[in-house]
């Protein structure tokens, strides 16, 4: 039987962004398991958003620097709206690759994907070819922040995303990988670290895809568009 | 709060869902200043703060099915929006900090000063005159937390440990002031 009055002190903590640690996951484990079939809890989070929506009018209005409309009028011109927009066109990407993308984690690492085909995980064995293809001069090594990296072997249809000391996503979230072309991204998969590790192989041909980019999405979110990049890479 | 303006949120919203540029345009117009100085009060940095509102209108733009009108008006949705990311930059402007600082041990960024202050529709004012009478009827101890919990993005522990009290008083605290929040604004409105 839930508590209902500890349910509320983690939902206002929750929508505030305040929760950390066992809270927070605790807090995830309620938005999951319990809240998508309480009426009550439902009704409280939403009022508690409504709440946190209502605190940001205290602020005092100001007026947005000029440059902000061109920017955000740039990028509506540019696309990347699901539809409706000129030069969005994921399928640009999926096209070629989603018949071809498969992405496998090592042993343990949670990973979902979107249908775009399954494989055994990644062993030991395979995890120390990476580390040794990494090493080699011709292959390509791109910090994606995080902790992580993007590792493209020369002459191999296929890129690697590594990492150690990676942090766990914010409870509730998960990280999205995506594959970028130009203006396009294709949503690869989820997947979360394992202590801190991350290990991925992405079958796609590197010509189709220019990066690789990890997003913070909410969990079980439908992989529409890419958010902001989860961490800021160095380059 | 003019209901004639909260429905003509929902039917901007309804626009923008059907790919209308200039209903964008609209909410951009109406809330572009809220926006920023909720998102200016949470960063305090005028580039964070820019990139919090841009993220806010864009996310806005690309996913307007995000809104379920069933669950609150548009404004509050967006504001959270506005307040959630806001947030998140503070906390990742922390993490940043705090490794920048271990690293090179740099002195940390001075505010930038804000933009001018502007004028806004009607009921927009009316409206905050609510919620800060709403939050000036909050006891001290429960306003505090509630505040900087909100408008300084400190998580429950942070709070603790600044005030000195138990994580279990912030909780219940916060609980409190978001309860009398909730009613306060529900007879205000």
């Amino acid at each position: 039987m839930i508590d209902h009055e500890a349910a509320d002190e983690l939902l206002a903590g929750y929508v505030l962004g305040s929760l950390t640690g066992p809270d927070a996951e605790e807090a995830d484990r309620l938005l999951t398991e319990h809240v998508p079939d309480c009426l009550t809890c439902r009704a409280t989070l939403d009022a508690f958003q409504g709440v946190t929506g209502e605190l940001g009018m205290v602020a005092d209005p100001l007026a947005p620097p000029e440059t902000l409309l061109p920017r955000i009028e740039r990028e509506l011109t540019g696309g990347r709206r699901r539809s409706g927009l000129r030069g969005w066109s994921p399928t640009r990407i999926v096209a070629g690759a989603a018949a071809a993308v498969v992405l496998v984690g090592a042993a343990g690492i949670a990973l979902t994907h979107g249908g775009s085909g399954s494989a055994d995980p990644l062993t030991q064995a395979d995890l120390a070819q990476v580390q040794t293809m990494a090493d080699q001069p011709d292959t390509q090594r791109r910090d994606l922040g995080g902790g992580t990296s993007e590792i493209e072997p020369a002459d191999r249809e296929e890129l690697y995303v590594m990492g150690v000391g990676v942090a766990d996503p914010r409870p509730g979230f998960t990280y999205r990988l995506w594959a970028v072309q130009g203006d396009s991204a294709t949503f690869i998969g989820d997947f979360m670290p394992l202590d801190g590790r991350v290990a991925l192989k992405v079958s796609v041909d590197p010509n189709a895809v220019d990066s690789l980019l990890v997003t913070e999405e909410p969990a079980g979110s439908t992989p529409t568009q890419p958010g902001e990049p989860a961490w800021d890479a160095t380059g | 709060m003019a209901v004639q303006d909260t429905a003509d949120d929902l039917e901007l919203h309804r626009r923008l869902a059907a790919g209308d540029r200039s209903a964008f345009d609209e909410l951009y117009r109406r809330y572009a200043a809220q926006a920023y100085g909720l998102a200016y009060r949470v960063t305090g940095q005028q580039m964070l703060a820019q990139d919090v509102v841009h993220d806010a209108f864009m996310a806005l733009w690309r996913a307007p099915e995000a809104f379920d009108e069933r669950r609150g008006s548009f404004r509050t949705f967006f504001l959270s929006m506005v307040h959630h990311r806001g947030v998140d930059q503070v906390r990742r402007e922390q993490r940043l900090r705090a490794r920048t600082e271990k690293a090179a041990n740099l002195d940390p960024v001075e505010d930038e000063d804000p933009a001018d202050a502007v004028a806004e529709a009607g009921y927009l004012s009316v409206r905050r005159k609510e919620v800060r009478a709403a939050l000036t009827e909050l006891p001290a101890a429960q306003r505090q937390v509630l505040e900087m919990a909100y408008f300084d993005g400190k998580t429950q522990v942070q709070i603790a440990e600044e005030l000195g009290i138990p994580l279990g008083t912030v909780k219940t605290r916060t609980l409190a002031a978001m309860r009398k929040l909730r009613t306060l604004l529900e007879e205000a409105t």
